[in-house]
């Protein structure tokens, strides 16, 4: 398996940096309280052990799908347990806590929301530091076992050949608590490009 | 005969991993299956199980990534046939079941992601040149799911999130 380069790795990090910057104080404008976004490690490949960040790979998780287009494509996949993303929801919608209990079509709408905000701030970094025109689609909604969905991007972003970039993305709250995981990965041929931005 | 829960030990078969056991506590565990492909084999004489994890559909000469052995359908199929045969498996004799294969980033991606559907292919043409066929399958769709195989009966069970086990 290839390694990054300490190069790009420093690049691919500041750019998800900046990213979670301006997802967290997107976040934290919607929700009306501090969210804080980490970004503990770029890295090639994933192992299960991402999906740890949101219960285990049998956990049920909602969240969205992004995919990004233009100079350079990729995909972008947020992940919240279900029931901190009914617990974002109610934030969002100025409820209670506890007042949305499953997952219905409101809920899926704002998790949605939540997708754009936070993947639109990861694309626009990436734009904005490569100096590429960028277009995150609209959120696909997912509700189903962290892992089914974290490899199923894993494997199309593998069957492309080349190197896989995952940037696993942790949320936590004031409290320390994990809220979600955030995922970016670039497609295998947009790596020279990526390379080159390092340089 | 299901050994007691109590006895059972699961086995988490990993994203391209392979497994083969003769204990009949283990019950061989592949979970999260999302695009990925279970093959459970079963010889019910020699009481051999067999699972694998398919990642992608082929290989096209590329060897295995070292910690994925079962990377690639051609090559986990291949290997699971041979690691069953070394453990006492007759060919014959096998029962083959598959699940998994699912389009799961959304109805609206499903036309995008064929790696689910190309992996069910890989496996069915993989399997036919060794002359096997699987005996159930539970594919595609557009939901995850988790596949269990019993080594004490060869039972296999498959689920979908947050939902009952169904025998396969």
């Amino acid at each position: 398996m290839a390694t990054l380069t300490a190069e790009l790795e420093g690049t691919l990090s500041r750019v998800a940096r900046d990213g979670a910057a301006r997802a967290g104080r997107g976040l934290t404008g919607l929700m009306g309280q501090e969210i804080a976004i980490h970004v503990p490690q770029v890295r090639l490949g994933t192992r299960a052990d991402a999906c740890d960040a949101v219960g285990g790979p049998e956990t049920v998780v909602l969240g969205s799908y992004l995919s990004i287009t233009g100079d350079i494509s990729g995909h972008i996949v947020l992940l919240f347990p279900v029931e901190r993303a009914l617990a974002c929801v109610d934030l969002m919608c100025g409820q209670p806590a506890g007042t949305t209990r499953e997952a219905d079509e409101i809920a899926c709408s704002a998790i949605g929301e939540l997708g754009n905000i936070v993947g639109s701030a990861f694309v626009n970094a990436l734009a904005d530091h490569a100096g590429l025109a960028l277009h995150p689609s609209p959120p696909s909604i997912l509700n189903d076992m962290a892992l089914a969905l974290v490899e199923t991007v894993y494997a199309e972003v593998l069957s492309q050949g080349g190197d896989v970039v995952m940037i696993d993305t942790v949320f936590e709250d004031a409290r320390g608590q994990t809220t979600g995981l955030l995922i970016v990965a670039p497609d295998p041929v947009c790596m020279p490009h990526l390379r080159e931005l390092a340089a | 005969m299901t050994a007691p829960a109590s006895e059972q030990r699961r086995v988490a078969v990993g994203i391209g991993q392979l497994v083969v056991s003769k204990d009949p506590r283990d019950v061989l565990v592949a979970y999260g299956l999302g695009s990925c492909v279970a093959v459970a084999a079963y010889d019910v004489g020699a009481k051999v199980a067999g699972l694998v994890h398919v990642l992608l559909p082929a290989s096209e000469g590329k060897a295995s990534a070292g910690g994925e052995p079962a990377r690639f359908a051609d090559v986990g199929v291949d290997e699971l046939l041979r690691r069953l045969a070394e453990a006492g498996a007759l060919r014959a004799r096998l029962v083959i079941k598959l699940a998994g294969g699912a389009a799961v980033l959304g109805a609206a991606n499903a036309e995008k992601f064929k790696i689910g559907e190309r992996n069910a292919e890989a496996i069915q043409e993989r399997l036919q040149r060794h002359g096997l066929r699987a005996a159930s399958c539970d594919l595609g769709g557009t939901r995850g799911r988790t596949l269990e195989l019993h080594v004490a009966a060869g039972r296999t069970y498959v689920r979908m999130a947050a939902g009952a086990p169904t025998e396969l």
